[in-house]
């Protein structure tokens, strides 16, 4: 097998983030967030701490902190709230579906999805408000092989791109079936993707498409493949373990018919974000997946991300599952945990303020922050004493 | 609007105090209760003393004997609703009804009782669904053509394991419509879910008229909207036609039954017979048509009651008699001139079923006596008296005037500001006493105008984003948000309900509360708003919506606070049975 020059996604991308970071190179003040309770990750709360955020980015936590860095940093201090990591969207075309699957073409992964790109959507300003902080842009289900997905974020007037380059998107689901064009049927969708594999694994001269295939076998990018029933499912499970890599199930909405395969084959799953009148069935799909040991997270409707950790919970769900499915599981999925979907230092400021915790739906949404800046909701003031839930204009949403 | 306000503000008082007595009686008792149901025990010590043998009198009703005992859920905390929360508190039911609530402790509880212990645990009134469509007919809810007579208690049927959810949510209450394409849509009913099923609940099979004010979001020229909101104040019209019209009859059928004695009279006296006549006399309107509408008759109530049933019996022999020929009429005034005049007692049992048939509607013909038989003198005795004409029966109209009366709450569905207007404006002209607004999304700019008429909400579509996406803006819908204006409507002092609207959606009732919650509103009124304030506007506030001695024993039992999205539902007893158990 020979190695094929892989370019490092990395690069490119921090190029574009200090282009297209607003005031990035205007050396902000350190900003010392409070709050009562701190969770940097599911399974890491810290009570009545403090992160400082410096350019953007979580640059300590804690006991962490320098006490110069602290006294010199503005102070905002949300009393008895609870500060969560953003919520990251594993995939989606923020609802342009037909611009990010090239239909004539059923075969495009080196295609890049942030080309299509664009920061002034309305779509990207609503995020804040839902706690959206952070959207794997991916091609669309149209496609066989879509193409490449990047990190994009909301910002206050507009948003950017974060990762130009993250994962790459493969399509089994009725929508990559086109009568108009190759392939037709799941057997000819099953059949390009295997051929393509194949030839990417042995063949000499390859172009940028099965390089990227090949990225994929070797473990370096993420594969998301819709998948919604069954037998698209098993499809997608057999081309994995052919080709030795762990897919990320777009859909997945049959998953319970292949709960103890998704584990063996060490596939995650992205679920559709739940419907509340949805099928008892569906609504008990991310408490099972759980027990199963397979990773999820939400995608679909940007205002039921929260809604759906919540049901999930209702119906068997745990709590750390389900902030995980929200926060950490799509970063991870996206293979950016280092970058989002967590607190820890070096991770992106990205951080919800609730009053308790948010999968009660009774916790009032006070603030969403994205690289650390507030885009929506209020900043308290700085005294320490000054409580946050005097705000009450922060909760509404129009 | 004061001079309106004063007209049917006493009426819907009064209607109140008789649909709900518990409710204002319980109310002085509520206050005095903060030191964790202080005001209960008292009046429950008496009772507890009987204990053992008073129970027999109330569980005769049922017939397992266990049930007698008294039943005693003490929880790490108690929600009475029409108090404030007790810690460790205690209920204790017997039968079907509560029989106190106070602190555990304080409160004694029978040796013989029957304990169910939660210690971590929290207590709640059963839930109460202010409207949905479990239970419905699906086809009702594509029927179209439904109208304000017909009763959806008819149509409820068991829609399998979605509907098991309501009492397995802790719903113990629920009023049932459907939201059909018809403007009126029938009446409601409320029922009681059970785990296998549901009931009616007595007395409250009708239990509101529903009125569909809007067109959904469908968006229409401004004008043209305005043009149809003004045709929705056609429904009541010809209503006061029809009560009058109700009343003359009424008032004709005294007059007639009147007429008929009298005319009975004169034909005994003339008969020179005045026992055997006054046998078949009395035979006669004992069983002739008088008697048949006599209990319809007298009084607004008959109109009421009878309305279709009675509606169609009565006018058989009347009307059948526009249709007699001059021969078959001569014929049967001769039968009956000849029983009349000579039948002894023999007659008296064969022929009246022939004559009475016949012969009534033939007197009533114009020229009937000037037939034949000259001889009887019929210009001296008084005229048959003819049976009087019954008004066409209108089931629609008939509900409407229920409406009118505040018998009946009216239900309208109105989305849209101008559609609220209009529903508000047809209760200040009608003076509508009990006006009840479903969905009401646009609410919150017309919300003082529904507080000063005393109208109340039942609000849907609680969870976030579920009538528009969050990223369609261009909807006419796209501005509503019936989350925050629950807290819009509480600061407008507006009763308000929060319901699930859906079947599906019935086991989320908290979740839709906590999420009026998480948009300002308070837990004590986000628990009011699913059950004390919807018994309240469901008029069944006297027996449920709330943990007070003598109200059902509807009991809801979580292990966390209810608005806790990881809450599991313990137990659940409707009317003192077990309706739900967490294995």
């Amino acid at each position: 097998m020979m190695r094929i020059p892989r370019r490092s996604p990395l690069l490119p991308g921090a190029l574009l983030v200090c282009v297209l970071l607003p005031g990035a190179q205007a050396a902000a003040q350190d900003v010392l967030v409070q709050a009562h309770r701190l969770v940097l990750a599911p399974d890491s709360v810290l009570t009545d701490s403090a992160i400082l955020v410096r350019d953007g980015k979580v640059a300590y936590v804690g006991a962490d902190i320098p006490a110069e860095a602290r006294s010199a940093a503005r102070r905002v201090d949300y009393g008895d709230a609870t500060i969560t990591p953003g919520f990251v969207v594993a995939t989606s075309t923020l609802g342009r579906d037909a611009d990010f699957g090239e239909t004539a073409v059923a075969f495009t992964p080196d295609l890049r999805a942030i080309e299509a790109f664009d920061p002034w959507q309305d779509e990207l300003k609503l995020l804040p408000a839902l706690g959206v902080t952070a959207i794997g842009l991916a091609p669309s289900a149209r496609n066989v092989a879509g193409g490449i997905g990047g990190l994009v974020k909301p910002g206050a007037a507009q948003g950017r791109i974060a990762e130009p380059e993250a994962f790459v998107g493969f399509s089994l689901a009725a929508d990559a079936r086109n009568p108009e064009r190759m392939p037709t049927s799941l057997m000819g969708a099953k059949e390009m993707l295997r051929e393509a594999f194949d030839t990417a694994k042995t063949g000499v001269e390859i172009g940028p498409d099965l390089a990227v295939l090949r990225q994929v076998m070797a473990g370096t990018r993420r594969a998301v493949v819709h998948a919604d029933t069954y037998a698209e499912l098993n499809a997608a499970l057999e081309l994995s373990q052919q080709f030795g890599f762990q897919p990320v199930l777009v859909g997945a909405r049959e998953a319970a018919k292949v709960l103890p395969r998704l584990a063996t084959v060490g596939a995650a799953v992205v679920l559709d974000t739940l419907d509340p009148e949805g099928r008892l069935a569906t609504l008990r799909l991310p408490a099972q997946l759980a027990e199963a040991g397979v990773p999820f997270c939400f995608a679909g409707r940007s205002d039921r991300l929260r809604l759906s950790a919540a049901l999930a919970v209702r119906n068997g769900l745990d709590r750390r599952t389900a902030l995980a499915a929200l926060t950490r599981t799509p970063a991870q999925l996206l293979g950016l945990q280092d970058r989002v979907g967590a607190l820890r230092q070096g991770c992106a400021a990205d951080f919800v303020v609730h009053h308790g915790d948010l999968l009660d739906l009774g916790a009032r949404h006070v603030a969403t922050w994205i690289d650390g800046r507030c885009v929506f909701g209020d900043e308290p003031q700085q005294a320490r004493t000054a409580t946050p839930n005097t705000t009450s204009a922060a909760g509404d949403r129009r | 609007m004061q001079r309106l306000r004063s007209l049917f503000v006493p009426a819907v008082l009064s209607a109140w105090v008789c649909c709900a007595p518990g409710l204002f009686a319980q109310e002085p008792e509520a206050p005095p209760s903060p030191a964790a149901g202080s005001a209960e025990p008292p009046p429950q010590e008496p009772q507890n003393a009987e204990t053992p043998e008073a129970p027999r009198n109330e569980g005769r009703r049922r017939s397992g004997g266990r049930r007698r005992a008294i039943v005693a859920i003490q929880a790490g905390t108690v929600h009475p609703v029409s108090g404030p929360a007790i810690d460790d508190g205690v209920v204790l039911l017997r039968g079907d009804r509560i029989v106190a609530v106070g602190k555990q402790g304080e409160l004694p509880v029978p040796d013989n009782a029957v304990v169910h212990s939660f210690p971590t645990g929290h207590v709640y009134p059963g839930l109460i669904d202010a409207e949905t469509d479990a239970f419905a007919d699906q086809n009702l809810k594509n029927d179209g053509t439904l109208d304000g007579g017909a009763e959806l208690a008819d149509g409820l049927t068991w829609n399998g394991e979605r509907d098991d959810q309501l009492v397995a949510g802790g719903v113990t209450t629920a009023y049932i419509a459907v939201r059909s394409g018809a403007r009126l849509r029938g009446q409601g009913a409320i029922v009681r879910p059970m785990k296998d099923g549901f009931e009616l609940w007595q007395g409250k099979e009708h239990a509101a008229v529903e009125l569909r004010m809007t067109e959904g979001p469908g968006a229409s020229h401004p004008l043209q909207r305005a043009q149809q909101l003004e045709q929705q104040g056609n429904l009541f019209d010809g209503l006061d036609d029809f009560r009058k019209a109700q009343e003359k009859y009424d008032e004709e059928l005294k007059k007639y039954e009147k007429d008929f004695e009298a005319w009975l009279d004169h034909h005994k006296k003339k008969s020179g017979q005045p026992e055997k006549p006054a046998e078949g006399g009395e035979a006669k309107p004992a069983e002739a048509p008088p008697q048949q509408p006599g209990p319809g008759g007298p009084g607004g109530e008959g109109r009421r009651g009878g309305r279709r049933g009675t509606g169609e019996r009565p006018p058989r022999p009347g009307g059948g008699g526009g249709e007699v020929s001059q021969e078959e009429f001569e014929e049967a005034l001769a039968t009956l001139m000849a029983v009349m005049a000579e039948a002894p007692t023999t007659a008296q049992d064969p022929k009246p079923a022939e004559p009475k048939q016949e012969p009534k509607p033939g007197e009533g013909q114009p020229n009937g006596p000037a037939g034949q038989k000259p001889e009887e003198k019929k210009d001296e005795g008084p005229k048959r008296p003819t049976w009087p004409k019954k008004p066409n029966p209108d089931p629609t109209k008939d509900a409407l005037l229920k409406v009118v009366d505040g018998d009946l709450p009216l239900r309208v569905e109105a989305h849209r500001p101008d559609e609220l207007r209009t529903a508000l404006a047809m209760q200040r002209e009608h003076e509508i006493p009990l006006l009840v607004l479903e969905q009401a999304y646009g609410a919150d700019s017309v919300a003082e105008e529904i507080a000063r008429q005393g109208a109340m909400v039942v609000l849907t579509d609680l969870l976030p984003y579920s009538i528009v996406p969050a990223t369609v803006t261009r909807h006419p819908y796209a501005g509503f948000d019936p989350t925050t204006l629950a807290t819009k409507l509480q600061a407008a002092g507006v009763p308000f309900a929060i319901a699930s609207g859906k079947s599906r959606l019935a086991p989320l009732l908290p979740m839709m509360a906590a999420a009026a919650i998480g948009r300002g509103l308070s837990e004590d009124a986000a628990l009011r708003a699913i059950t004390l304030t919807p018994a309240e506007i469901l008029g069944v506030a006297g027996d449920t919506g709330s943990l007070q001695q003598g109200k059902y024993a509807d009991v809801l039992v979580t292990d966390g606070p209810l608005f806790s999205t990881d809450s599991r539902v313990l137990l659940v007893l409707a009317r003192g049975r077990t309706e739900f158990e967490a294995k």
